[in-house]
């Protein structure tokens, strides 16, 4: 078993993996991967593209079911979930963040409240609630479609949106990949400081280390459908793994090259 | 007469056949829509099915029109009262650009939209509903404007196997060599047709999704 | 959501413009009091159309629209039925086995007969009794042969034949009860295959003697101005096609007096009458409105 991932040490289990397999097209995507998510826990998934990252964050919310192996999400396995209940308590932001174009900034983050028969009022209190959270401030973002947001702008509603109802895990997958590196690093001290505030179970894919360890509390090497090892940021930076010394060989020379040290 | 005074002396006439024609395409496009558009969305749930549905729809308008009126008239029930075969062809000849577009407007939806919408939990009735369909609105309003005109303009020819019309004038004024009668016929179907164009187009831009 | 209205509008939209064209319709197919005559696209069924309209305008004082020219009796039954016209003239024959589907029979009585009740059971359409003609078909030859071999019936000219052309249209040729089931029926036997012709040359073949036996129709306008002669068809080969008034049952219920009106025309034309008329309006190309109208002027009817 990879190290740090003893199942005693998780006081409060949300999310578990147990011996998850999944093929596809002949390929194993994911080869008996085993692992626990605690409360309030940020994990971050961090491996090359290919790794299986991606399917394991979809088997949290359904999306994909194992082919053998469970995976448990508040002590139940996903296929006894009903999928759209597990998905509805779940926030989703994904990378090309899938707003609606027919829809305004509003009726898109209101969208999962909506569905639920949350009052009207209540939605719109929320929303306001929720734009001010991300950093849309202003009042003035409510009424306009995405068409008219930036990109960095269309990625803060994507959050907004999943954290509406608010749900007490959200899924992100490589959620600000397609931002410039600026306005990444911005966001990406933004959302730290939120992350504290909300107190959720967050698990975010990505291959950009400086991000797993700017907002994981663990952080999940995945190779090959495999999680090669889990680490806290700090074990990690000075690991002796192989692959994560090399993850932080190119950080190294990455901040070398920007003259940071 | 002039072409204006035939006009008026048999307004009465021409009204009664531009609305017979109408209740033809209309009647049709109301059919060709309520099956194109589930076959439409069901090509896009069931891609292996794109041939055979798309391909059946095309050699029923390959057919010429005039022949699938005659391939229709032996038929028990439909056979028996030309309107009912002429809304029937019609229906077929409508079905192709309906379902055509109705699956490529569905296809066309960005796919991180449908993840999104997936990953939230909206069910696939939500989604087809509330972001499906809206945003293919607009493709699948260009495919009924362009069946709609199409039927418009072969229920002229239905007109041959007795179902009335405005084609109606148009073969009688053949056969008696009148120029007058047949322009009775072509020119308010002309002008059907043209309206027709002209108001969904209106509608497709009114409906066209902000992106 | 923003969506739902524009789509809820339109369809709104499209399903109200479609109930009113569906009321529009519906309505219109009232056409308050105006009876619709309607004929199938030649001369004959013209004159006759036109007959029937002035005559229910001038005993019924009901406004009437024509609607001439449709292209042939199926056509003019599904108009019938749908309602776009409220009466043509029907040749019995055709009738029995183009539109009812039924074998053909030679008694004229039997047919009128089984077409009337077939119509009505199947159709609620009303068969109103024959304008006093026969439209079948007849075979024709020169004015002197038949003088000089003294012919007067199909059965006597048999024996001549075989040193005769014949021309015949399309059509005859092709249908069963057509030039197969004559050669059989009379034993006839040409020197050799008959020509076919297009209809509007027969006649003109015939007296050119290119040809010299024919098959025309016996209300033929040629017929009335030119020596030719029919042959009688003394075995009853050809079935009767009575020229019949083909009535709505409710156009009759709305308005009863059109009944008594279109009656009165029975038996009021004689196959040379009809003859007559066809020729002023082919031969002499005399408009059929005042030919029509000459006619009933003649009978008394007007």
């Amino acid at each position: 078993m990879p190290p740090h991932t003893k199942p005693h040490e998780v006081i409060d289990p949300v999310i578990e993996f147990r011996d998850v397999n999944f093929v596809l097209g002949g390929r194993h995507l994911l080869n008996d991967v085993t692992f626990v998510i605690g409360r309030g826990e940020t994990l971050v998934l961090l491996g090359r593209s290919g790794a299986g990252k991606t399917t394991a964050l979809k088997m949290i919310n359904r999306l994909l079911v194992p082919n053998s192996g469970e995976v448990r999400v508040e002590g139940r396995s996903t296929l006894e979930w009903n999928p759209i209940a597990l998905r509805r308590r779940i926030g989703y932001v994904i990378q090309d963040i899938g707003l609606f174009p027919h829809y305004t900034v509003a009726q898109n983050i209101s969208l999962i409240p909506r569905l639920e028969g949350w009052p009207a009022k209540r939605v719109h209190a929320r929303v306001k609630e929720l734009l001010e959270m991300v950093g849309l401030h202003g009042g003035k973002f409510e009424h306009r479609y995405p068409k008219q947001l930036s990109g960095g702008q269309r990625q803060r509603v994507g959050v907004a949106r999943a954290l509406a109802a608010d749900p007490d895990i959200l899924l992100m997958d490589e959620p600000f990949g397609a931002l410039d590196p600026m306005t990444r690093g911005e966001i990406q001290r933004e959302f730290k400081t939120i992350e504290k505030r909300l107190g959720k179970t967050i698990v975010i894919v990505t291959h950009d280390v400086g991000e797993a360890l700017v907002l994981g509390t663990r952080i999940g090497l995945m190779e090959a459908g495999r999680l090669a090892g889990m680490y806290a940021p700090r074990e990690f930076v000075h690991a002796s793994d192989p692959m994560a010394a090399a993850y932080m060989a190119q950080l190294r020379v990455y901040e070398e090259a920007r003259g940071q040290k | 007469m002039s072409l204006i005074e035939f006009f008026a002396r048999h307004h009465r006439e021409i009204i009664q056949a531009t609305f017979e024609h109408i209740w033809l395409v209309g009647m049709a496009m109301v059919l060709a829509i309520a099956i194109g558009v589930p076959l439409g969305i069901l090509v896009t749930r069931r891609p292996w099915l794109s041939k055979p549905i798309l391909g059946g729809a095309n050699i029923a308008e390959t057919i010429p029109s005039l022949a699938l009126f005659g391939f229709l008239l032996p038929v028990p029930w439909l056979g028996g009262r030309a309107d009912r075969l002429a809304i029937a062809a019609l229906t077929l000849y409508a079905l192709l650009p309906i379902i055509r577009n109705t699956s490529a407007g569905i296809a066309g939806v960005e796919p991180a939209v449908r993840e999104a919408a997936r990953g939230m939990g909206m069910t696939n009735g939500q989604i087809l509903f509330q972001v499906e369909l809206p945003l293919s609105f607009s493709t699948m309003l260009a495919g009924i404007r362009i069946a709609t005109v199409l039927t418009i303009g072969i229920a002229t020819i239905a007109a041959a196997v007795g179902a009335g019309g405005l084609g109606e004038f148009i073969f009688r004024g053949l056969a008696m060599v009148n120029d007058q009668l047949i322009l009775a016929g072509a020119i308010p179907a002309a002008l059907l047709a043209l309206a027709a164009d002209s108001l969904l187009s209106l509608l497709e831009h009114r409906l066209r999704p902000v992106r | 959501m923003r969506f739902v209205r524009p789509v809820a509008t339109a369809l709104y939209r499209r399903s109200s413009i479609l109930c009113l064209v569906f009321l529009l319709v519906s309505c219109g197919g009232e056409r308050g009091n105006t009876i619709v005559v309607g004929s199938k696209n030649f001369s004959e069924q013209a004159l006759l159309g036109e007959i029937l309209a002035q005559h229910i305008e001038a005993r019924t004082h009901l406004p009437v629209t024509r609607r001439f020219y449709l292209a042939g009796s199926y056509i003019c039954q599904q108009a019938l039925l749908s309602g776009r016209i409220d009466t043509y003239v029907e040749y019995t024959g055709t009738a029995l086995t183009a539109i009812l589907h039924d074998p053909i029979e030679k008694d004229s009585s039997a047919v009128f007969g089984r077409v009337q009740s077939e119509y009505q059971k199947r159709f609620n359409l009303a068969v109103l009794p024959s304008l006093g003609f026969n439209n079948t078909f007849a075979i024709v030859i020169r004015g002197e042969d038949a003088r000089r071999l003294n012919l007067k019936t199909l059965s006597q000219a048999a024996a001549d034949t075989p040193q005769w052309r014949a021309g015949f249209g399309y059509e005859f040729m092709e249908r069963p009860d057509g030039y197969e089931g004559l050669a059989r029926t009379y034993g006839l036997r040409f020197s050799e295959a008959p020509r076919i012709l297009d209809l509007g040359l027969l006649y003109r073949s015939l007296l050119e003697k290119q040809v010299d036996f024919v098959a025309g129709n016996s209300t033929d306008g040629l017929l009335s101005a030119r020596d030719l002669v029919i042959l009688e068809d003394d075995k009853h080969y050809f079935p009767p096609y009575d020229a019949v008034p083909i009535v709505r049952n409710e156009t009759l219920a709305r308005h009863p007096e059109v009944r008594a009106a279109v009656a009165e025309l029975a038996g009021k034309i004689s196959d040379e009458e009809m003859r007559k008329m066809n020729y002023a309006v082919d031969g002499q190309r005399r408009d059929a409105t005042e030919v029509a109208r000459e006619f009933l002027h003649a009978k008394g009817l007007d």
